[in-house]
């Protein structure tokens, strides 16, 4: 589901930057007001390194010609919590940016978003706890959270795309194709996230619970029997499943090509037509029209106006931010005094 | 393993690289990110059929690479790995899109095949300019200076304890398999019976690394607090490298440059 740069206009890259930034943010703050945040560092990094093996695994889903790997999003936010888990998945996803060359730099805000923001923030409190508040239906509220979280990914990826302005690719027709790859992953993925928290749960119940609860841990609790569980399933996975890993296109990129009929897509359609009419008024050099060839404009996908205006609204974003917090560092030192 | 351990040589091949010096890797990070932000969007603002003003945008990497004395091959082997999917793309719009550009002779040069070699040209350009800029500059310098923007500190620390923890656990397995393989009678992989010692050995030896890791930076005064290495200011050379690579990306970009330079033929 790592969406490429290709996917993308400039201005809506820059824009689900601001987005998973801001999210990022918020996690950090609710995670500073745990104080046990730095014994939990080590957690969230091994957690993470295995995500990181896990999604290097394309499993094949039978019948579609398509493959999925996890996202892992749940799984994360079930270990460690929901706000852990996004800084956890933000960092891998960050890795696989830089080192892999898997989703690109300017794809990064969205991809944060699709498989960080909404499996981690959305569908971990909103469906997964409630489910487990008793402690019971273990099964049942991590295949659902799983599926949940994947379909708004999926469908996340479907919108970001469609308002990249690429519509050459239909929108309804993408979304059908995209949601039942990603129920079908999401099911797969929800029965090895259960197989793998069952797992967890026989060894250290605590640390489901307590996440649950998004309470510390007490600090009386070995982590280390939890990070060698976690460890020994990063190598089995990694090691043993290696061998089934699958050489399809993952589910995005065969659902694009069930559309277009390829798996990449090119960047044409009424938004970047009106950009670059746009354009064509604020141009520097007007000159360069001269150069269309066959009425086909090679000037065609530049929104600068775009990127000016999120930029814009990035730093007013900013700015707002800025002002609510130090409003309230005011009114607290006022109140302390 | 085979998979995960060439990913793991893939990671740390690249921070080898950024240890060497040069005078590109001299360069402050904080000048080699902006750049190479500004030239991707430079690159990706181009329309589809915009190989000729795309192409001078090489130069670049090819600089880089020139400059710092990365090995092309390492580079080029893994934009290849980036590239089947462009290539299968820019395949169909060869076919779909058979609008003529150009005629040599019987052949006719079509636009669909123009995108596809701009969709190559593309991918090429954006994934080496991401991987020249880790090779040529240090892991912990790209954090530190992520954390001089302000960015969050716990985010931060929790990006290198990640990459850092990959490296422990892909290291740990390296040497015991080494070590296993030296010792067994048949000198191949491991055997079955073996597994699960060698497993679980593997695991308490991981853990046990990873914690000793953090116990020694405990050790060390480490704790979670916003530490700023002698903060470094942009030199000459490198507000030289600022202005000059991004007057080219921004004169490339807002210039039809080959088509200026073609009229003087």
């Amino acid at each position: 589901m790592h969406m490429a740069d290709a996917l993308l206009s400039p201005s809506v890259a820059i824009v689900m930057y601001a987005t998973s930034m801001s999210a990022i943010g918020y996690a950090i703050h609710k995670i500073k007001e745990d104080e046990l945040t730095e014994k939990k560092l080590p957690i969230m990094a091994v957690t993470g390194a295995l995500v990181f093996a896990a999604q290097m695994i394309n499993f094949t889903i039978p019948g579609t010609g398509s493959s999925g790997h996890i996202v892992g999003g749940i799984l994360l936010a079930a270990l460690i919590g929901g706000y852990p888990a996004l800084l956890a998945i933000a960092s891998v996803l960050i890795i696989q940016c830089l080192f892999f060359a898997d989703g690109g730099l300017l794809a990064l805000g969205c991809n944060i978003f699709n498989m960080g923001v909404l499996p981690c923030l959305v569908a971990y409190p909103l469906v997964f706890k409630p489910l487990r508040q008793n402690g019971k239906h273990l099964a049942l509220a991590t295949i659902l959270a799983t599926v949940v979280g994947l379909q708004l990914g999926a469908f996340s990826v479907v919108l970001e795309t469609f308002v990249s302005g690429i519509t050459e690719l239909p929108f309804a027709t993408f979304a059908l194709l995209m949601q039942p790859i990603h129920l079908a992953i999401g099911i797969v993925e929800g029965i090895v996230t259960v197989a793998i928290l069952r797992f967890v749960y026989q060894m250290r119940p605590e640390i489901l619970i307590s996440a649950g609860q998004r309470a510390a841990l007490a600090s009386g609790v070995s982590l280390k029997k939890v990070i060698v569980a976690l460890t020994l399933i990063t190598i089995l996975v990694s090691g043993g499943l290696s061998i089934y890993a699958s050489k399809n296109p993952d589910g995005l990129e065969w659902a694009i090509a069930k559309t277009t009929g390829s798996t990449e897509l090119e960047a044409q359609g009424e938004a970047f037509s009106v950009s670059a009419a746009l354009q064509k008024s604020l141009a520097v050099f007007p000159d360069y029209e001269i150069i269309n060839a066959n009425e086909k404009s090679i000037f065609q996908s530049i929104s600068l106006p775009g990127i000016i205006g999120s930029v814009l609204a990035c730093t007013l974003v900013g700015a707002a931010g800025i002002l609510l917090a130090k409003i309230k560092k005011w009114k607290r030192t006022v109140t302390n005094e | 393993m085979a998979d995960i351990r060439s990913k793991i040589e893939q990671l740390y091949s690249l921070e080898q690289l950024s240890a060497q010096n040069s005078c590109v890797h001299r360069l402050h990070p904080l000048a080699k990110i902006c750049i190479t932000i500004l030239y991707i969007i430079c690159v990706l603002s181009f329309g589809r059929y915009a190989f000729c003003e795309i192409l001078p945008y090489a130069f670049y990497p090819l600089l880089l690479i020139f400059l710092a004395k990365v090995p092309i091959g390492m580079i080029f082997k893994r934009v290849i790995i980036a590239l089947p999917f462009c290539l299968f793309a820019g395949v169909s719009n060869a076919f779909l899109d058979t609008a003529p550009v150009m005629q040599f002779g019987e052949f006719f040069f079509t636009f669909g095949m123009l995108s596809l070699f701009t969709i190559i040209l593309r991918t090429l350009l954006c994934v080496s300019a991401v991987l020249i800029l880790v090779a040529v500059t240090p892991f912990n310098e790209l954090t530190d200076e992520l954390r001089r923007m302000h960015l969050p500190n716990i985010f931060i620390t929790l990006l290198e304890m990640t990459y850092r923890y990959i490296g422990v656990l892909a290291e740990e397995a390296a040497t015991m398999f080494i070590g296993y393989r030296l010792r067994s009678r048949t000198g191949n992989g491991l055997e079955m019976k073996h597994m699960g010692s060698f497993i679980g050995q593997l695991l308490l030896r991981s853990f046990d690394r990873a914690e000793r890791v953090y116990q020694a930076m405990k050790c060390r005064g480490y704790a979670l607090r916003n530490f700023s290495h002698a903060k470094k200011n942009l030199d000459k050379h490198d507000w030289c490298f600022i202005l000059l690579t991004g007057g080219i990306f921004l004169l490339l970009r807002w210039t039809a440059t080959p088509y200026v330079v073609g009229r003087f033929f």
